[in-house]
């Protein structure tokens, strides 16, 4: 009997012990690499008892099929702009309880005015990151900086272009044709951008598929000027002491904007909530304005955890920078025609 | 009960083939041909039973252009590797006196299959690139003064990668049907007055036949199905029909018009097959 009664208490010792990690429990989030980097998920994992498994995607394209095939898996995701309505509309995701999320109203407005992240006035992604997709070039290729798409078109440049092999280089055929409302784009105006892009296409080296391509075709010497995740390759290129500058064309350049959504059900709300207050919180938004280089969403988070330098250079104090940025824009039943048309380029 | 028992044995023998053909084959393509039917439809797709997909890719020019370029690559892509691993055979079978030799030879062609197939592309990058090693080997020797980009992200890297690749399947075929051909067969040639040349066109080729085919098959039906070299080593204009399928499943979100490009596909590869078996049969009766 004694020998029961203390068993009985090592087990219940051991299980109190236990009992705050089992309780929190894990979840799974399928993100972009950076989002769930250990230098700052494990002080969150720490403090929270949640432990979080990632699983990391190359494009934006790679969320549907993830989400059809494996539905049920994850509990946090966080498509781009462009993507967000989408997982709205599939129904995989739920309305977000903004109330339960602190530093809500810190986002920026002009965030939170975007169409993509809300349905029948319920927000269903919480801002998270954002940036530009900006244009680089290597230093020593160029005497005259440039400052245009055209430059992309340059025949003296051919076999040393590179553009991203994405829906996004209509965007761009598109700008350098003239028509700057790239997100409603005309069949006419969609066909000219196409063309743009086959006349472009003997002169590219490489389309780039994901950012580690991006760097590796700079650092092997086979492109000098492209498209980029600005603040992304470039930064991982100066770790490898490859010079290159990110511009913005004269002819503007799309901005981008990640947000964390709740997958439908997920039986993980608890952590799920945690997790979205840490990422909005100092902590997440310095630590992926630190591992990615990408902007932050909360301002005031920013302002206290940045260097005046880094709040700066991220454009944090830069409303016009924002503003003068085209944001995505999801495509609804026209995301078909862009898609086809961009398919056809690389069928030529 | 004694039935069952008795009958146990018999019934799996047919049973797990069945099961497998059903499991593995049937119920996966009896998806996909259910999907090819299916209709695009904002967010995703419905279904439905239409023929839009298929008079899509045969009327929109992209996909006969893409597949044309497959069907080119795959082809070159056999006939490098042909031209390349019959001599080899040959000589391994005929020619090479040392059994250790031989034994080493064959297993130089095999090894490389047991490394990752993704390494073995991507270790075509580091050769053919600007700055890579055969530009570095070819300024070394004077050959050229300025790093070449002609080696690297066009076609002539896919078929060089690919050949690379899916070499070890023309080897072996075309070594074992080679093997099987007595000696005499081909001293009996020269016996009757043939030179060698002649007593390999008549006697040696014809019955190396059946590997041939099989090699041609082999290599021509994985070259047709690839989508990983073209992403490595291909340029701007190296999608291939995999490629597009890929993205159809994934970018473009339309699994039935991806669906029915794999039908078609299929199609394609099974005739192929087909054809290539009839030929390996008419060989054997030839030969036999």
């Amino acid at each position: 009997m004694r020998k029961t009664i203390l068993t009985t208490t090592a087990l219940g010792a051991l299980l109190l012990g236990a009992a705050p990690v089992l309780a929190e429990g894990s979840i799974n989030v399928l993100t972009w690499e950076g989002y769930a980097d250990p230098s700052f998920i494990s002080t969150f994992e720490e403090q929270s008892g949640c432990k979080v498994n990632a699983t990391y995607v190359g494009s934006n394209d790679d969320f549907a099929p993830k989400m059809m095939a494996g539905g049920g898996v994850y509990d946090l995701i966080t498509p781009s702009i462009d993507t967000t309505k989408l997982m709205i509309d599939l129904d995989f995701v739920e309305p977000l309880d903004t109330a339960m999320i602190e530093g809500w109203n810190d986002i920026y407005p002009k965030f939170l005015a975007l169409d993509g992240i809300q349905k029948d006035g319920e927000y269903y992604g919480m801002p998270y990151s954002w940036g530009a997709i900006a244009f680089m070039y290597r230093d020593d290729a160029f005497t005259t900086p440039p400052t245009s798409i055209s430059d992309l078109w340059r025949e003296d440049l051919k076999g040393k272009i590179s553009l991203w092999d994405d829906k996004s280089a209509i965007y761009v055929a598109a700008r350098k044709n003239g028509d700057m409302d790239i997100y409603n784009l005309s069949d006419e105006q969609i066909a000219a951008a196409q063309a743009a892009l086959v006349e472009q296409k003997p002169l590219i080296r490489k389309y780039w598929a994901t950012a580690g391509e991006l760097v590796d075709l700079y650092k092997a010497g086979e492109v000098v000027i492209s498209n980029t995740w600005a603040g992304y390759q470039s930064s991982l290129l100066a770790a490898e002491g490859v010079k290159v500058t990110e511009f913005i064309p004269t002819e503007g350049a799309e901005g981008w904007l990640d947000s964390w959504m709740v997958v439908k059900d997920t039986p993980n709300k608890e952590c799920a909530y945690k997790f979205l207050n840490m990422q909005l919180s100092e902590l997440g938004q310095c630590g992926v304005a630190n591992v990615n280089g990408y902007s932050a969403a909360n301002a005031s988070a920013a302002k206290s955890c940045m260097t005046p330098e880094q709040f700066a250079a991220l454009h944090q104090d830069d409303p016009t920078y924002l503003d003068s940025l085209l944001i995505w824009t999801p495509l609804g039943d026209r995301f078909e025609t862009y898609t086809n048309a961009w398919n056809a380029v690389k069928a030529q | 009960m004694n039935l069952i028992r008795r009958n146990l044995p018999g019934a799996l023998v047919v049973g797990i083939p069945v099961l497998w053909i059903a499991l593995f084959m049937l119920l996966p393509y009896g998806i996909i041909v259910t999907y090819s039917f299916w209709l695009k439809k904002y967010p995703t797709f419905v279904p439905a039973f239409q023929f839009g997909n298929y008079v899509t890719i045969f009327t929109d020019p992209q996909y006969l252009q893409v597949f044309l370029r497959t069907l080119k690559i795959s082809i070159l892509v056999s006939i490098a590797s042909f031209l390349l691993a019959y001599p080899f055979a040959y000589y391994l079978v005929f020619r090479c006196r040392s059994a250790a030799l031989r034994t080493w030879l064959y297993m130089a062609v095999i090894a490389p299959l047991w490394v990752s197939y993704l390494l073995r592309a991507y270790i075509w990058k580091t050769i053919l690139g600007t700055e890579g090693v055969l530009n570095s080997f070819l300024i070394s020797v004077g050959i050229i003064d300025q790093p070449s980009d002609i080696f690297l992200y066009n076609q002539f890297a896919m078929v060089v990668t690919l050949t690379y690749i899916f070499i070890p399947f023309m080897v072996m075929p075309i070594y074992t049907a080679l093997e099987k051909i007595p000696v005499n067969l081909s001293e009996a040639s020269a016996d009757l007055g043939m030179g060698p040349w002649r007593s390999f066109w008549h006697v040696t080729l014809p019955l190396s036949l059946p590997g041939v085919a099989a090699g041609f098959t082999l290599t021509f039906c994985l070259s047709f199905g690839d989508f990983i070299a073209p992403f490595l080593v291909g340029g701007p204009d190296g999608n291939l029909i995999a490629n597009v399928i890929a993205t159809q499943f994934g970018a473009a979100l339309n699994w039935p018009l991806g669906s029915a490009l794999a039908i078609v596909m299929l199609v394609v590869v099974l005739t192929i097959v087909s054809l290539s078996d009839r030929m390996e049969r008419k060989g054997m009766v030839g030969g036999h």
